[in-house]
This record gives structure tokens, sequence and C-alpha cells, in this order.
């Protein structure tokens, strides 16, 4: 009996304690009372079984994970509706300091976490994009849609303009529609699942670029490969003509540099598939071929009894009438 | 009187008797969680309430409605947790009630909610009200349940328009003290968690401040039993 109250004694903090932390967090003072109603029959389980103690402790530790990110989240929120630091910086061009924080600040959040920070921002009367210190824009009238008109000759068929109607309150998220497009290009790159259930190894979501960064990667890698990958590809062209028995891992190499990989990269990109290990393709194909299964003897069909009158079905002769 | 004043002044009143009703709603549920207010407080007219909250123009001044309740001995009784060896004194776990209207017609968000838990902080409330004519923001909503120590709640003005638990279909929920909890239970020969459960989200625990682990008696009118009694845990 001794040995079982110390052994009580020294579980239950440990037990329990994770789960208080929770409980001081949200609402201390109800909590005392209705934990030690609860304690003393879930301790003494758990002094006879000390894998159920084990659970509860895992899965305490998890949701008090899961707790500790959402606060840092609403911290980060709170943080980043006062961004950016200085009244007078210019969205397309943010300080180097500010953009590093700003993304830095965003690794964690998902999308909807990112529009909590927008609609945060224009109740602060700021535009929804994080690096913009202009305000957000205020519609005189009362509708509840708007039309929007694209540029000349993006309608239809490449003739005249694309007619969007959009709802007014989405317009007054932002000072402008750049704002809109940048920070909509953030939201895309954002990772769906929280943070508590990614993966170490999973890249989405870990670096972010802003749109004027991934506009600038975008022309210098353009100028930079159109040229030698040009020069590249008639090399590869002269090889295979060349060569009297092209190889098929040759050929492999001369395909992906032909052209796949610039469209894979692009189409993993508009996809959302930054990770690397997933642009060599999601399962491993390995394609094995049986060589004579055709045996030598090649006979034609023969009669049978009873193939005269059709035959059987399945063992099963139909009967005549 | 001319024309523009006239409509400006219909608006006021409208606005005006609704928030009154809201009012009296909030007295109501202070009364009901067992606070100390009086019935001319409670039972408070139209017209005495324009005369003391209302703004030259007639519009109400939510700047001025503020209130504060202690809770009445029954309250605190109820709130006391049960005697044990570690904890020989415990406690009442309830305090000053401290009630705000929040006078931002859109757009509240984490800046309001903020001060309004600085505030509730510094004076050392147990519990806040923040009473809002819009719907609060998600991380505000975040915000104000992650006060540690106290406990802040919110409602709109029109979820209190009317007394939900006046309505002829609501029945009546009675909050168990500790003691009457465990009596209860061992008369039934229960755990807690055997108990038909209630969600802290439900209107009527919001009404009536509930907490998690409490267990509540509903007290319903039947055709053949006369009265029916149910008990639901708080979770």
């Amino acid at each position: 009996m001794s040995a079982n109250q110390s052994n009580l004694k020294t579980s239950l903090p440990s037990a329990h304690a994770a789960s208080n932390q929770v409980a001081s967090q949200r609402r201390a003072p109800p909590k005392p009372a209705m934990s030690r109603q609860q304690k003393k029959p879930s301790s003494s389980k758990s002094a006879s079984d000390p894998r159920h103690l084990a659970i509860a402790l895992h899965h305490a530790h998890r949701i008090q994970a899961q707790k500790d990110t959402e606060a840092l989240i609403l911290d980060r929120i709170l943080d980043l509706v006062t961004y950016p630091t200085s009244p007078s910086a210019d969205p397309a061009s943010p300080s180097a300091q500010d953009a590093q924080a700003f993304k830095a600040a965003l690794l964690p959040f998902q999308p909807a976490d990112y529009d909590n920070l927008i609609l945060e921002r224009n109740i602060e009367g700021l535009c929804g994009y994080g690096l913009c210190p202009r305000e957000h824009r205020k519609e005189d009238s009362h509708g509840t849609f708007r039309i929007k008109w694209g540029s000349k000759g993006s309608g239809p068929g490449g003739r005249g303009r694309e007619m969007n109607i959009v709802p007014r309150e989405k317009l007054e998220m932002w000072c402008s529609d750049e704002c809109a497009e940048r920070a909509l290009y953030i939201r895309v790159q954002l990772a769906e699942e929280p943070v508590w259930e990614r993966r170490a190894d999973d890249m989405r979501g870990k670096s972010l670029i802003l749109l004027e960064e991934g506009r600038a990667n975008q022309q210098g890698k353009d100028k930079m490969r159109s040229p030698p990958s040009l020069r590249e590809v008639t090399g590869q062209l002269d090889n295979l003509h060349m060569e009297n028995a092209p190889g098929p891992s040759n050929l492999e190499g001369g395909m992906s540099r032909l052209s796949v990989r610039d469209n894979s990269r692009d189409l993993a990109m508009e996809r959302g598939d930054s990770n690397p290990a997933l642009q060599t393709g999601r399962v491993q194909v390995q394609i094995q071929e049986n060589d004579n299964l055709m045996s030598d003897n090649v006979t034609a069909p023969e009669m049978r009894p009873g193939d005269d009158k059709g035959g059987s079905i399945e063992g099963y002769v139909p009967q005549e009438f | 009187m001319d024309e523009d004043y006239s409509s400006g002044s219909v608006d006021a009143d409208r606005e005006m008797t609704r928030l009154w009703r809201t009012w009296r709603t909030v007295f109501e549920m202070l009364q009901d969680r067992g606070y100390e207010v009086t019935e001319e407080e409670v039972q408070i007219g139209l017209d005495e309430f324009r005369q003391k909250y209302a703004d030259p123009m007639g519009y109400p001044d939510r700047n001025k409605m503020k209130i504060q309740a202690r809770p009445t001995e029954a309250m605190q009784l109820k709130y006391t947790a049960l005697k044990t060896a570690s904890n020989p004194d415990p406690q009442p776990d309830c305090g000053t009630i401290y009630v705000e209207f929040c006078p931002d017609s859109s757009g509240v968000g984490t800046k309001q909610v903020r001060t309004f838990n600085h505030f509730v902080d510094e004076n050392n409330f147990h519990t806040g009200v923040f009473i809002t004519q819009t719907p609060i923001s998600p991380s505000a909503v975040r915000l104000l349940s992650g006060v540690p120590g106290r406990i802040c709640e919110h409602f709109q003005e029109q979820d209190l328009l009317v007394n939900i638990t006046r309505h002829e279909l609501v029945p009546k929920h009675v909050l168990l003290s500790p003691e009457e909890k465990t009596r209860l239970l061992q008369r039934y020969r229960l755990k807690e968690s055997q108990l038909p459960r209630i969600q802290v989200s439900d209107p009527v625990a919001r009404y009536l401040g509930l907490r998690r682990g409490q267990v509540v008696k509903i007290i319903r009118k039947s055709e053949t039993a006369g009265r029916y009694a149910s008990y639901r845990w708080v979770i």
C-alpha cells in the first residue's frame, strides 16, 4: 500500500502535467477542482499498467504541442498586423529585413491562418498584403458585387475583354490589384496541412518567395537557360545520329534534357509540387518483360465430344428440347 | 422639426430600444448566474435607460455602459470545490464579473479584444463579458479565450435581444454544486463520464457561463411523470 501510495504521488504530477498546463493556460480556476476528482481513478489504473500512462502522456504532449503552435500563430498574426515597419515602405520592393521577417513568420501558417491575418489587417484599415503600408480601398456605392474588366484581348477567343463578377468584400481587402496578386501568390505557397502534421522532409511551405522574387527568378532563368539548352539539344541530336546504337540510358538522358525538364518543372510548380523528390515521378515504374511465353508446339483446336451441339458452358451441358 | 432630424431620431430610437432589451437580458443573465443585482436594475424601464445612456443625439452611448457585479453567497457556495486532504479550505472559484459593450459598430478585431483583456486583467476581475454589435474575427476569439487565469466570454448584441431561457420550449437548467454532483454520482453509482453531455458552446450553457466538468440539472415538464429531471455533464 505504501509503495503504491508513493507510486501514485510520483506518477500524478507527470501524468497530469501536460493536461494541467493546458488547463491553466486556458482557464486556471475551474480546473483544479475537477482534475483532483479525476486523478484518483486514473492514477490507480496507471499504476497497474504503465502503458496507459505512456499513451496518455503521448497524447497529452501532442495536444500541448498543437496548442503551443496555435498560440505561436496567433502571436505572429498580431505581429504581422503592424507590418511593414516603416509607413513609407513600397510593397513592390520591400526592405530586405521586412521581407525576410515576413516570410519567416509565415512558415507555420495554413491558408486559413493567412486569411485571418488578412481579415485582421483589414479591420485595422490596412491593405491585406503584409508588406503594404497603404490603406485598403473602400468602395463608395453599396452594391454587393463589382464587374471587373480584364485587359484588351483577354476575352474568349482572344477577342474583347474578360469580365469577372467579384464580391465587393474581396475587392476591398486590398489597396490595389497588384497587392492582391502579391498576397495571393504567397497564399498558394502555404502548406494545407497544419504544422504539427507536416513531415520534416516536406519542402512545401518551407521556403516562400514573394511575387517580385518569383518573377525575377523566372526571368533570370529564362535568360540563363534558353541559349545553352538550345545548344545542348542540338548537341544531343548530333550524338543521337552519330552513335550507332544509342543505349536506353543515354536516350533517356537526352530526352529529359531535350524538353521534358522545363515543362515538368513548370507543371510541378502549377500543381504545387516543389518537393524535388517528387519531380522524378511519384512511383518507380519497373518493367519486367517475360520472354518466350509461347511454347513451340502450337496446334490447331480440335473437336471434342459434344462440341457439335455447342459444347458445355463451364461444365453445364445445355439440354435439348 | 425638419425631416432629416426626425428620420435620424427614428433610427436612434430603434437602436436604443434594441440595446435596452439587450441590457435587460444581460441583467437577467447576471441574476440567473447568481450575481448580486437589484430588482430595479433588472426591471429598468426604457425611459430611464434612455435618460441614463443616451447621448445628445439620442443614440446609445456604449462607452457609458459598463457593469460590475459581485457573486452572491449562494453562488460562491456553488463554485466552491469539495474539501480534500490536500486542500482543506477551498476558495470559491468565482469573483467579480465585468461586462463591457464595445462601441465600434463594425470590424471588431484583436485590437479591441486586447484592450478589453488588459482592462480585465488590470482590475483583477474574475470574469469578463465582451458584447459587440458584429461578429469578432477568429483570431480575436482565440485571443479572448486565451487569458490565463481569467474567463472572458463574448456575446453579440443580437444574441441577447431576447432571453432564450424564458422561452416556453427551453427547460429549466440548474447548475449543481460539487457536493450535489458527488451525491448524484453516488446515488446512481455513476462515473461522471457516464452522464449525458452538454457542450460548453450550447446557447444555454453560454448563457449560464457553465464550465467544463460541471453538471447541470435539466427539469422538463413531462406528460406522464409531471416533472422529469435529467442531468448533463458539461464538456
